[in-house]
């Protein structure tokens, strides 16, 4: 039988050398090939420390007590190395300008791939197949710090694409972003997903760019999972969402008429939808 | 109170980074800088409390020309939030910390105790006064900042993005606060992205593009111009966007609750 | 500071130079240079000054290249002087000075004209070990990065009043407690996150990385090195 899932916590739970709480309980989760993951939850929660166990980070680079385990495509995280793990999951993380280390864009692509001691000519095509899925071919010979911090986003993300990884992490990718280039660039992740088959997570505050497109909305508060299902799920049954989560207004609007008996076919996560809907119940 | 006259700025590499700048921020007032990053923002700001000066054209603040005036002196009455906590804190506790402007500004120790205690209360950091501000999560090095500058009463508050990294109850927070503040009739000029925290705040928005001034005006006009919508990196907040789709003339109310009660009024049920 | 240290940033130019292999240009610098230590008098270092002043013409390096001059011409003011009180003619202080300052024009024409990215495959050439060459790499690309970081800190640190400019010699360095405890804490931050990026793009899984450009000599450099290595024994015979 094929396996569904890519990435699974069993009774996972993580404590830094620092610290002397638990800043992860008991986690179990599965996340399955292909889906696109928004993991939410107030600063501090662990949501950082979750993504950075899926790659390693976690034990390998910050120790700590590490219970339960973690396997990512087979892969059990706590037996392997970083390295073997980044060969499959690419993670981008907050900070485009701590990702670029060359100076000419596509030499940066390229790096993942000479680290790999991949074939001139294989890495050749790979960057030249990004640099174009991207759009960004105008960008190949620049030097990082004559883009601007979309491009830079864009850039981080094909230094991570080249891999050709099966699931793409990206930490807060749209903290440093205007709202047009921060859609843009969701947009952009989840066309390729399409495209080429990834399985996405997202540590995500702006939840009103991501819910449209995500599979799964799961939230993490003090450590735990409180919720894990999809976002039109939770946004519905959801007793009481924390107050901490960004829930569009759109979708509070939303949750206060379904309060009150307003009867909606389904829950809404954009003005798209609310303004169907509302139009529906004008014309009957 | 604060006035660009024809500012032009060139950065020293040449490049041209504010192009005939006339401006007029009027006292307690709130007031909202919003355009794509490169377009100028964080230069305009940065020539009101005198970190830079024009190239040509004048910047007066309290009536004085900021050429003629040092950075300390304007800091004094113009308190500057910047973007990154990690570029400000630098003492060994949070005492120190919120002392250290205090003491730069202030003479008088009984003021300074005064407002001190005021800082480290109203911030809710009574509990981190002896810790290392280094130890703090993000959000409180963001407050510990913005308490160690209002800590001398400066009129005027520059805040340069003060949501990134903020949860949705931080931001509900800060969005008091700033409110506060201004009702004690201090001016805020806030730049930031997040425009559903600008739309509560109802400020004066002042869009740049490509180092120029596009627009000035009250937010609810800002965000009916469909024209500017399109052109600049701008989107409109989800209920007056929802209004605007459902044809409602006037602005949706702050409060969820009363807008649902006008959209069940409107769907006749 | 800043002023002076554009003669050693590399910045994109279009001219032929720029555009030959990176090891020819440090052929080209090291023939500049080792002319320079050998001329002993007045007029073959003005023959050397007329030639570095034309390369850097036809580089349009000339303008970067004078702030260079500038810094060693100052300098070497020192030597002169301190030649002198030695007890050593004018005229051989003189040239002594001007040495000075063709050498260092010469290390700064390499760097005005090849990019940090062409340094590095002249190390990797060099067959120096990819971890030093990586660290150099880094060194280059982040070092402007934190120099801005610096400048953002001293603003931040400005407007909170720090006057850096006033007070006695010890208030002056405490003075700068504020501006070097954040910026400390920033590039540790930043070193830790450039660590993660580092394993997550596979680092250190081989020993010998591959490289996306190989460095190929093209018709223009096939020409430029009989061509300068000619001038260049001329001048060394010369100057014998």
């Amino acid at each position: 039988m094929k396996e569904k899932s890519i990435i699974k916590f069993e009774n996972f739970s993580f404590r830094y050398d620092s610290s002397n709480e638990f800043i992860l309980k008991d986690i179990s989760l599965e996340i399955n090939k292909n889906e696109l993951v928004i993991l939410a939850g107030p600063t501090g929660c662990g949501k950082s420390t979750l993504l950075r166990s899926i790659i390693g980070l976690i034990p390998h680079m910050h120790s700590g007590e590490y219970k339960g385990r973690v396997i990512v495509d087979q892969l059990v995280v706590n037996d392997v190395k970083i390295t073997d793990l980044a060969k499959k999951a690419g993670f981008v993380f907050q900070n485009p300008e701590n990702q670029i280390f060359m100076f000419s864009i596509e030499r940066d692509i390229a790096f993942g791939l000479e680290n790999l001691a991949t074939n001139k000519t294989v890495m050749r095509e790979r960057v030249d197949s990004i640099l174009s899925l991207l759009e960004i071919e105008h960008l190949a010979t620049k030097a990082p710090h004559e883009l601007s911090d979309g491009e830079k986003q864009r850039a981080a993300l094909a230094g991570i694409l080249a891999m050709q990884p099966k699931i793409l992490i990206l930490d807060e990718p749209t903290s440093l972003l205007d709202p047009k280039t921060a859609i843009n660039f969701i947009n952009i992740v989840n066309d390729l997903r399409k495209k080429i088959g990834m399985t996405v997570v997202i540590v995500e505050h702006r939840l009103d760019l991501v819910l449209e497109i995500a599979d799964k909305l799961i939230i993490l508060s003090n450590g735990k999972i409180i919720e894990n299902d999809s976002p039109k799920q939770v946004i519905h049954h959801s007793k009481q969402l924390i107050p901490e989560i960004g829930i569009p207004v759109i979708s509070r609007l939303y949750r206060n008429l379904a309060k009150s008996n307003y009867n909606f076919d389904n829950a809404i996560v954009t003005v798209k939808e609310m303004v169907k809907e509302i139009r529906g119940k004008r014309t009957q | 109170m604060i006035e660009f006259k024809d500012v032009n700025y060139i950065h020293s590499n040449g490049i041209p980074a504010l192009k005939e700048i006339n401006l007029s921020i009027k006292p307690k007032t709130i007031n909202a800088l919003v355009g794509s990053n490169g377009t100028g923002k964080t230069t305009l700001a940065r020539h009101i409390n005198g970190l830079l000066k024009p190239t040509s054209g004048n910047v007066l603040v309290f009536g004085k020309n900021t050429k003629k005036i040092s950075v300390a002196s304007l800091s004094k009455r113009i308190g500057m939030v910047f973007q990154n906590s990690n570029h400000q804190l630098f003492a060994d506790t949070v005492k120190n910390e919120i002392l250290f402007g205090l003491n730069n500004f202030e003479t008088d120790s009984q003021i300074i105790k005064t407002r001190f205690e005021w800082a480290l209360n109203f911030f809710d950091l009574k509990k981190y006064e002896n810790t290392s501000p280094l130890k703090l999560s993000g959000g409180e090095k963001k407050r510990l900042c913005i308490a160690s500058v209002l800590a001398w009463n400066p009129e005027v508050l520059i805040l340069d993005e003060p949501t990134v990294g903020q949860d949705q109850v931080q931001k509900g927070k800060m969005l008091e606060f700033i409110s506060n503040l201004n009702k004690q009739g201090k001016t805020i000029i806030i730049i930031s992205h997040d425009l559903e925290f600008l739309w509560s705040l109802k400020p004066n928005v002042i869009v740049m593009t490509k180092g120029k001034i596009r627009k000035t005006g009250k937010i609810a006009d800002i965000f009916s111009d469909d024209e500017l919508l399109n052109q600049t990196c701008l989107m409109r907040p989800q209920l007056l966007d929802l209004w605007m789709k459902l044809n409602i003339k006037r602005e949706p109310p702050a409060d969820i609750t009363k807008a649902a009660d006008i959209i069940r009024r409107i769907s006749g049920s | 500071m800043y002023w002076i240290s554009k003669g050693f940033i590399f910045t994109k130019v279009d001219s032929l130079v720029h555009k030959l292999d990176p090891r020819v240009k440090l052929l080209i610098s090291i023939q500049f240079f080792i002319l320079a230590l050998l001329v002993s008098d007045l007029i073959d270092l003005a023959i050397i000054f007329t030639g570095i002043i034309l390369f850097a013409n036809i580089s349009k390096i000339f303008s970067k290249l004078i702030r260079t001059m500038l810094f060693a011409v100052l300098f070497s003011g020192i030597i002169l002087g301190i030649n002198i009180i030695a007890g050593y003619s004018f005229i051989y202080s003189l040239q002594i000075a001007l040495r000075f300052v063709a050498i260092v024009c010469s290390t700064s024409i390499f760097f005005l004209i090849t990019s940090p990215d062409e340094l590095e495959y002249v190390l990797r050439w060099f067959r120096i070990p990819n971890d030093l060459v990586f660290a150099f790499v880094t060194a280059v690309r982040f070092v402007p990065i934190i120099l801005m970081d610096a400048l953002q800190i001293i603003d931040a640190q400005k407007s909170r009043g720090l006057e850096l400019e006033k007070g006695n010699p010890i208030t002056r360095i405490k003075n700068f407690v504020p501006i070097l405890v954040p910026l400390i804490v920033n590039e540790v931050i930043r070193s830790g996150e450039l660590a993660e990026a580092m394993e997550a793009r596979c680092y250190g899984v081989v020993k010998k990385p591959t490289v996306l450009y190989e460095l190929k000599l093209n018709f223009n450099d096939k020409l430029a090195i009989p061509f300068c290595t000619s001038i260049f024994i001329l001048g060394f015979f010369l100057s014998i």
